[in-house]
């Protein structure tokens, strides 16, 4: 997962194709993470539109000693996600699914699209939980603990734990692939 | 802010998260800068986040790529002009009257080259001609001078030839310097000739007439051939270009000397 740092240069010079390719690149990650927080598929569609241009306009206020691409331009994704549930005074419902468990067959299969997969998975619930509350539904790390119902301390070390174990988990994921082109070759 | 204490309470993952507030940020920004192995925990957890985040990506609908792209060169143009092409055109047209005011601006200045081309020649003309005027004055004046020097000499003496019967409108002044042996005469009062005919100037010696040249009445001031032991000097008309002795009978002046 590099970085690119020669297409971020080119966006940075306000060149639109490399808009273009970090939006092939990113687009979907940010994407996810914007419905996930604001579960409303139009106005995630906005957000993420939204999200772009700040990336377009701001990117020369993005700079690469501070930390990764991604991380910068999810941080956006994230307030513009959180500024609209704040405007639309939505964010009550958002820490619980179970509003919307009332809802049609349709939004629920919707909403079944959102679960998380992948290596996150393989964490322990209380891990699973707190890393999507944090990441995924946007909530600080002071909301999140409450949320859980556990103390702040505990919650972060429920991040710390949980991000080493996805961490440890990536890393098994490259030795395996590593040796599996060892072995192919 | 201490490195354990950034550690142990979370701010690294905090900061990936985007919830720290201003301060904190600047805390933490400045703690990486300073400890090189906190970089490498922040890259951890951001590597990890962003695993996360592509494990869990869904791809947004097709047709935002373009509308988003279309915003992007629509706002990047806006600065200059509202719409896009009618700011191309303006340029255009800004670029067609420069071209049209440098073309108009070149014949302009090729014409004003050209008349100051020709007022230059005429110039330079009257210039020349008013050079050969000089130089004619000059040379009239050096003449005149020279002259002048002749007839102011001291030892010049001053004959007056007036016209006899035969033409009393004539008049000659002549000027003898024995010393020199120089005689010059002053023609501008001698009437013009006829093509066939010329004035010639002799001088009497003991009786004999000697040629002292045929008078050129083209010059207002002549030096003749000065004849030593004259006692008279004598113009008669004769055939143009000279004769060898004089026509007596076509004598019109003559003075005696001193």
């Amino acid at each position: 997962m590099s970085d690119d740092k020669a297409l971020i240069l080119n966006l940075q010079s306000k060149n639109e194709t490399a808009l273009g390719l970090i939006y092939d690149k990113y687009s979907a990650a940010l994407y996810g993470v914007i419905i996930r927080i604001c579960k409303d598929e139009d106005a995630a569609k906005n957000i993420l539109q939204d999200t772009f241009m700040t990336i377009w306009e701001k990117s020369d206020s993005y700079d690469f000693d501070k930390g990764r691409f991604y991380t910068w331009a999810y941080r956006i994704a994230r307030n513009k996600t959180l500024n609209f549930l704040r405007k639309s005074d939505k964010l009550i419902q958002v820490e619980d699914l179970s509003v919307y468990k009332d809802r049609t067959e349709d939004e629920t299969d919707n909403l079944d699209h959102l679960k998380l997969k992948g290596t996150i998975k393989r964490l322990e619930a209380h891990h699973q939980r707190a890393i999507e509350l944090v990441y995924f539904n946007g909530l600080t790390h002071r909301e999140a603990h409450e949320e859980m119902n556990v103390p702040l301390g505990t919650f972060k070390s429920y991040i710390k734990q949980a991000l080493k174990q996805l961490q440890q988990s990536y890393l098994k994921l490259v030795t395996f692939l590593m040796v599996l082109i060892e072995v192919m070759r | 802010m201490d490195k354990t204490y950034i550690l142990d309470n979370g701010f690294l993952e905090r900061y990936v998260l985007g919830e720290l507030d201003a301060n904190e940020k600047q805390q933490v920004s400045d703690a990486l800068r300073q400890y090189p192995e906190l970089k490498s925990h922040l890259e951890a957890i951001e590597l990890s986040f962003e695993k996360l985040a592509f494990e869990n990506a869904i791809d947004a609908p097709n047709s935002l790529k373009n509308e988003v792209l279309q915003k992007i060169s629509n706002a990047s143009s806006k600065p200059i002009s509202i719409a896009p092409q009618k700011s191309l055109r303006s340029y255009f047209n800004l670029a067609a009257s420069i071209a049209a005011l440098l073309f108009i601006g070149s014949i302009y200045m090729f014409t004003q080259l050209n008349a100051t081309k020709k007022r230059l020649e005429v110039v330079e003309q009257e210039n020349s001609k008013l050079n050969s005027n000089l130089e004619n004055l000059n040379n009239d004046l050096a003449e005149t001078n020279k002259w002048y020097v002749t007839i102011n000499d001291p030892d010049v003496q001053k004959y007056v030839l007036t016209g006899n019967a035969l033409m009393p409108e004539a008049t000659v002044i002549s000027y003898v310097n024995n010393i020199d042996k120089s005689v010059v005469i002053n023609t501008k009062y001698l009437p013009e000739l006829d093509d066939e005919h010329d004035y010639q100037m002799w001088a009497d010696v003991k009786g004999e007439m000697i040629n002292m040249g045929v008078i050129d009445k083209t010059k207002a001031m002549l030096a003749m051939n000065y004849i030593a032991n004259a006692e008279s000097l004598n113009i008669t008309i004769e055939p143009a270009g000279g004769n060898d002795h004089p026509t007596v009978s076509n004598l019109i002046t003559n003075v005696y000397l001193n």
